[in-house]
């Protein structure tokens, strides 16, 4: 337990014994990690946004009035077999009345006249899908089955294509913003991972002599390494430290803002009610970062 | 007690440091080892502190049989051999008190027990008055003294110390070679190498002489001659 503190002890002084070293290697952490926050706060936002236009746009599937129960049974079995289906719902005509009944005002007063011609809302099959991409080619799958003579058209059949188009360009966007957070977040944990790997063979170069008398005293292996590694942890401590403070503010503007563009309301309340384990990952992965390159350089550097 | 039993230590690059060398040291004596420059005396007390693994033959300190110790044992091999150096080895940003501390605290001894053992250590070497000066700031004498010190704070059964007089004039040289006899008076086995001839006649103690990685000479009473 006194080793363990004289370890820690002795990690923390060393810390600020190289300033100029110290600082490149605080600096650095705290922006990779602020970079890989981001990154993965973009992607959160736009899958959870993906997620939503998908919810939207699922398929629905209209039936022909003159279709038996029994048909639309079949069809609905068929349909939920289908590779890439997640679910299908039955809209019955009453539902769909009720429905366009509820959504609003103008809904109820469309409603009512409908009611007076004797409801001409079709009966409906809403599919929801697992993958997104797939939309055109299920909808080929669904129209293909035996079944499919009560099917009088699909919203696929009937969407424009500047709705398909949106559909796309969403989906390239989150691929984009994954690919680009990804590489982004990759080259800079490596450069983290050097510079603080670096520091610490400084570290070790300029305390050789320490290090021989500490061996010549009967210091043992982890009484030595120990500080090294206490000291990688400490950059990431405080790197973290410094890329939560300048997160607080810039989550706030850019809360705001997104909040107010893309009503992202939900996904920002999520953010809110998680802030505390964001802060722990930040933590958690800063002294990651800074243990491991520690841990490389020691294994490279220090032979006991 | 200390046993080497025709030891071999070839290098590398096959230059040979010692070559089938034997002694036998017993507990409580005084030693000296002299040889020429190269002649193997660093390569011996390399070997004792377990920083050098013979070619061949067998090594035996106290009860430790160095073929068989394993590598975590070497950190407590260690404290219970005390080295000093002609260099001193003595950490420049520690105060005499911290670099003697040092070699308890890397051990895990308690602070109390530290803050009893430093002080009592520091009176017997004679630096109690200077236990908060820098190694910069106290000559080369009392820079041994600390290094002895800190050799001698965890009662070590044997003390090596390898040219401690290198470095300093000759008033200096006897007040250590005065307190390393004193240290064997007490019960330490010392184990001292030097290239001071005065001293060596002087003490009037064992001589082991070493010549191109061989025990050439082992006089009870001793002289120096290569």
């Amino acid at each position: 337990m006194i080793t363990l503190w004289r370890v820690f002890k002795s990690g923390f002084r060393n810390t600020f014994r190289n300033a100029w070293l110290s600082t490149a290697a605080t600096i650095i952490m705290a922006v990779t990690l602020l970079i890989m926050t981001f990154f993965a706060f973009s992607i959160f936002f736009v899958r959870s946004q993906l997620n939503e236009v998908q919810q939207k746009i699922d398929l629905t599937v209209f039936i022909s009035d003159d279709a038996k129960d029994e048909q639309i049974k079949a069809l609905q079995s068929k349909v939920l077999q289908t590779p890439g289906v997640d679910s299908v719902e039955f809209v019955s005509k009453a539902d769909a009345l009720k429905r366009l009944e509820d959504s609003s005002e103008e809904g109820k007063k469309l409603a009512k006249s409908a009611t007076e011609i004797g409801n001409p809302l079709p009966a409906s099959l809403e599919v929801k899908l697992k993958e997104l991409d797939d939309i055109g080619g299920i909808n080929k799958q669904i129209r293909e089955l035996p079944e499919a003579v009560i099917i009088t058209e699909t919203s696929y059949d009937s969407r424009d294509d500047n709705r398909k188009g949106v559909i796309e360009n969403v989906i390239k966007i989150s691929n984009g913003v994954t690919r680009v957070g990804g590489i982004l977040s990759v080259v800079f944990l490596i450069i983290a991972l050097l510079i603080i790997f670096n520091t610490i063979r400084m570290a070790i170069f300029t305390r050789r002599e320490e290090i021989e008398i500490m061996k010549l005293v009967g210091a043992t292996k982890w009484f030595i390494r120990g500080p090294f590694i206490v000291e990688g942890s400490m950059y990431g401590v405080i790197g973290a430290t410094i890329a939560t403070i300048a997160l607080i503010p810039i989550g706030r503007v850019a809360g705001q803002f997104l909040v107010e563009k893309f009503n992202a309301g939900q996904a920002m309340a999520y953010f809110g009610t998680n802030f505390w384990v964001v802060i722990l990952c930040i933590y958690g992965l800063g002294i990651l970062i800074g243990a491991l390159s520690s841990w490389l350089a020691i294994s490279r550097h220090l032979k006991l | 007690m200390i046993l080497l039993d025709r030891v071999t230590v070839i290098y590398p690059n096959k230059t040979v440091a010692l070559s089938g060398a034997s002694l036998h040291i017993q507990p409580k004596e005084f030693v000296t080892v002299v040889g020429a420059s190269g002649a193997g005396k660093s390569t011996l007390i390399r070997l004792l502190i377990k920083e050098e693994v013979p070619t061949s033959g067998k090594i035996i300190v106290g009860s430790i049989d160095y073929d068989t110790i394993d590598k975590a044992n070497i950190p407590h091999l260690r404290r219970k051999i005390g080295v000093v150096f002609q260099d001193f080895k003595l950490l420049p940003n520690l105060t005499v008190y911290e670099n003697v501390a040092f070699a308890l605290e890397v051990s895990g001894v308690k602070n109390a027990e530290i803050k009893r053992a430093v002080p009592k250590i520091l009176q017997l070497v004679g630096l109690s008055e200077k236990a908060h000066h820098y190694p910069g700031e106290i000559s080369g004498g009392e820079r041994q003294r600390t290094a002895i010190a800190r050799a001698l704070v965890r009662n070590p059964k044997i003390l090596i110390a390898d040219e401690p007089t290198g470095n300093l004039d000759p008033k200096n040289s006897w007040d250590i070679i005065e307190l390393l006899l004193k240290i064997n008076r007490f019960g330490t086995t010392v184990v001292l190498t030097t290239h001071n001839k005065e001293i060596v006649d002087a003490l009037k103690k064992r001589v082991i002489t070493i010549n191109r990685g061989r025990v050439v000479k082992d006089e009870k009473v001793g002289k120096y001659s290569l």
